[in-house]
């Protein structure tokens, strides 16, 4: 199609045809990524309808024209979007309903979200969490009314104010400063228990790993605690894998204070059925600035995926892991270890209406004065 | 040599008698030039191809099918279905605003895909559907006449999954693959049935000419021989992809299997090419089993009464073909393949056995 064809039916004798094919024909795509798809599909079941306005729920982006964001994108979804919007023909349109969609909403200012707006070019947003079936439903009505009269409409008038957009500092209110005189992360705190097999299995231990390890407690019924040295971990691997069969979970905590992470790798038993509700600990100290553990995926298999997630969150490096320094469930974009207690999130800038900001500093500090006097 | 007006005068001889526009159509033929255009519209094989049965009523039927299987649909589960769009008629044209989107959407031919076949298949296909609107009678309206008639019908009708194979390859992309595999694997479930089936109803009326078959029933086909109908009936829902047997074009599993990558007004032309098949085969299914154009005959209408007659009755079939859809789940390809090759093909056979003791009996002559 020449440029002259295509305007004919941009704006010429063909334009009303167009545009009212399009707008009583608005199938939407969901791309559903939490909870805000339920009111979708509530908006398109027997309670609402909407096919009543021509919308009908469609699997394939293709063939379709408006895609409906629901919930939270994250980096990884945001790719995703991308890409299905893309497969659309023109003209497409995006709808985006929730509050996760539009700031965040519950993950507000989480490491790992984008917006939609960032992504694809959105043409109305419904805010909510979730959003009413009414309020999806009017959101299609107002697309609607915006292709056949070809611009936008809020459809609730908003009062006005002058906003002068500057970029200022965020203003961050201090924290109470509450920290404990000795502060302390112990992860094995003992704990009298009236659990005679525990017991005898704690001596079994200590007989069997010897001074390998620096201690061994009881933290609870069914729950025993390990604390070792980094160097001696692999040896008290290589003697609790015949015992124990699996790793549970592995953990990283980080301890701003003295500047170190503790690992535990939580072990149990699926075969022998005395030990299966026995959970062991094994904990190990290293140091924030290098973070190094031999991988113990050799003798657990299942610690295989688990330390690559940790290594992903925190950084710590478990050598001898398959995968190596990859982003294992991150998206390759995402800042660098989010789960560190110093890790620093994007700040956001906000515009604010310079002639009130004014008067209310002015208060403030009218405020302020008052209170010292 | 034919001359222009040789030509005329063979339209002129051969035109559809309606007497209730009859007095237009004496005013219209008055006039120069516009008379070749009336005469030529009127003609009875032209009429017969492009209004009645033919491209006129698969528009219609397409319209009305589209609007009536959403409706159908939103009722039954218990939803109110389009309405907004046209309230009066309570949403009747809403497959036209679908069609006008579709018309005026952007077409993509995706990089992978194979260039002139992705572009010429959708439009080539209507080769295969159209051909055998020629071989289809309505009364005195009919383009080619012939004594075998139905035979050429079904091994026309047997050409269209070729083309939606061929869609399929030129897409290029793994559903449309999976698609056009499962559709060649339909096909094997249901031909044999369905071609037994419309053998055991020639056998029957002993001819494959449509006017026979049509002149034997004084009893309807399907009172006749009941099996060889459940038979066809199945092999419609197997040929035309609807619910039971929607296997081939799944939406939910493989995204529209052939079809997946067609956007704009290419997609809007593959989709309805199952309609189209559709309503081809309900066509055939009334001149065998319902009696075909044969009804009262409307005075007014004339020439046109059997053609309308015939519509209707294929209409009525496809409304309640329509139903499966939105009542069905749909069978795994393997079900289907075995419910071809062993009960249908069983039942088919008993129909044929069916045919032969009727044909014995001496009972049609
Ligand atoms: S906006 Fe609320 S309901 Fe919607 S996805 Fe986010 S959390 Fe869920």
């Amino acid at each position: 199609m020449d440029s002259r064809s295509i305007q004919v039916v941009r704006s010429g004798v063909l334009a009303p045809i167009k545009k009212w094919g399009t707008k009583w024909s608005l199938w939407p795509v969901h791309l559903v990524t939490a909870c805000c798809g339920a009111e979708l599909a509530h908006a398109f079941a027997s309670g609402y309808d909407g096919e009543r306005i021509g919308a009908l729920n469609y699997g394939i982006a293709r063939q379709t024209n408006l895609i409906i964001v629901e919930g939270a994108i994250t980096r990884k979804m945001a790719r995703v979007l991308r890409i299905t919007w893309e497969q659309m023909p023109e003209p497409r349109f995006v709808i985006v309903m929730g509050a996760c969609g539009l700031k965040g909403g519950l993950f507000w200012n989480g490491y790992h979200l984008v917006k939609p707006s960032d992504v694809v070019p959105v043409e109305y947003f419904i805010p909510g969490c979730p959003p009413t079936p009414e309020g999806l439903l009017r959101g299609i009505r107002s697309l609607q009314e915006k292709i056949w009269e070809g611009k936008n409409r809020n459809s609730i008038d908003f009062n006005k104010i002058e906003l002068a957009r500057k970029e200022i500092e965020r203003r961050i209110p201090t924290p109470p400063k509450i920290i404990a005189r000795n502060p302390f992360i112990k992860v094995d705190v003992p704990k009298d228990v009236d659990w005679a097999f525990g017991n005898r299995l704690v001596n079994e231990l200590k007989e069997g790993l010897g001074n390998l390890v620096e201690r061994i407690t009881i933290t609870g019924k069914n729950r025993i605690c390990i604390r070792v040295n980094p160097k001696n971990l692999q040896r008290v691997a290589v003697k609790l894998k015949d015992k124990f069969d699996h790793v549970k979970s592995v953990n990283v905590i980080d301890v701003p204070y003295d500047n170190t992470f503790i690992v535990e790798y939580v072990v149990s038993s699926y075969s022998n059925r005395e030990l299966m509700p026995v959970l062991v600990t094994i904990a190990t100290k290293i140091s924030k600035k290098n973070p190094k553990l031999p991988s113990l995926h050799s003798y657990w298999v299942s610690a295989d995926y688990l330390e690559r997630e940790m290594q992903d969150l925190f950084g710590v490096t478990f050598e001898g892991n398959p995968w190596g320094n990859r982003k294992f469930l991150l998206a390759p974009d995402t800042p660098d270890y989010p789960l560190r207690k110093d890790f620093k999130l994007e700040e956001e800038v906000y515009a604010r209406d310079e002639a009130t900001e004014g008067s209310k500093n002015e208060e403030q500090k009218q405020e302020q004065g008052g209170d010292k006097e | 040599m034919l001359g222009i007006s040789e030509i005329f005068e063979m339209f002129k001889n051969n035109m559809v008698n309606i007497p209730l526009i009859q007095p237009i159509i004496d005013a219209l033929m008055n006039i120069p030039l516009v008379n070749y255009v009336v005469a030529l519209v009127l003609w009875k094989p032209f009429f017969a191809i492009a209004i009645l049965p033919g491209l006129g009523g698969i528009m219609l039927v397409l319209l009305l099918m589209v609007y009536w299987e959403r409706k159908l649909t939103a009722r039954i589960q218990w939803r109110v279905g389009p309405l907004e769009v046209f309230r009066p008629l309570r949403g009747l044209i809403q497959p036209m605003a679908d069609g006008f989107r579709y018309f005026f959407q952007e077409v993509i031919v995706h990089v992978d895909a194979h260039r002139p076949y992705f572009v010429q298949l959708p439009i080539l296909t209507f080769i295969p559907v159209l051909l055998p609107i020629l071989f289809i009678p309505a009364g005195e309206i009919v383009a080619i006449r012939s004594p075998y008639a139905i035979q050429i019908i079904v091994a026309l009708i047997a050409l269209i999954p070729i083309t939606i194979i061929g869609i399929g390859w030129a897409s290029n992309s793994r559903f449309a693959y999976i698609g056009s595999v499962r559709e060649a694997m339909m096909y094997f479930a249901y031909e044999v049935p369905f071609v037994i089936a419309v053998l055991a109803m020639i056998l029957m009326y002993g001819s494959g000419d449509p006017y026979v078959i049509v002149e034997k029933q004084s009893v309807p086909g399907i009172i006749m021989n009941p099996i060889a109908f459940l038979v066809f009936f199945i092999a419609t829902l197997m040929a035309t992809s609807r619910l039971p047997f929607e296997i081939p074009e799944a939406d939910q599993e493989i995204a529209f299997g052939p079809f997946v990558e067609y956007s704009g007004i290419l997609f809007g032309i593959v989709m309805t090419l199952a309609y189209e098949k559709l309503y081809i085969m309900c066509l055939l299914m009334s001149i065998l089993f319902f009696g075909g154009w044969s009804g009262f005959a409307i005075p007014l209408l004339g020439d046109l009464s059997p053609v309308i007659w015939l519509f209707v009755k294929a209409v009525v079939v496809m409304l309640i073909v329509a139903l499966t859809r939105s009542i069905y789940p749909r069978f795994r390809l393997d079900q289907a393949l075995r419910m071809g090759w062993t009960s249908m093909l069983a039942v088919s056979l008993v129909s044929l056995a069916v045919a032969l003791a009727i044909r014995l009996s001496g009972w049609l002559g």
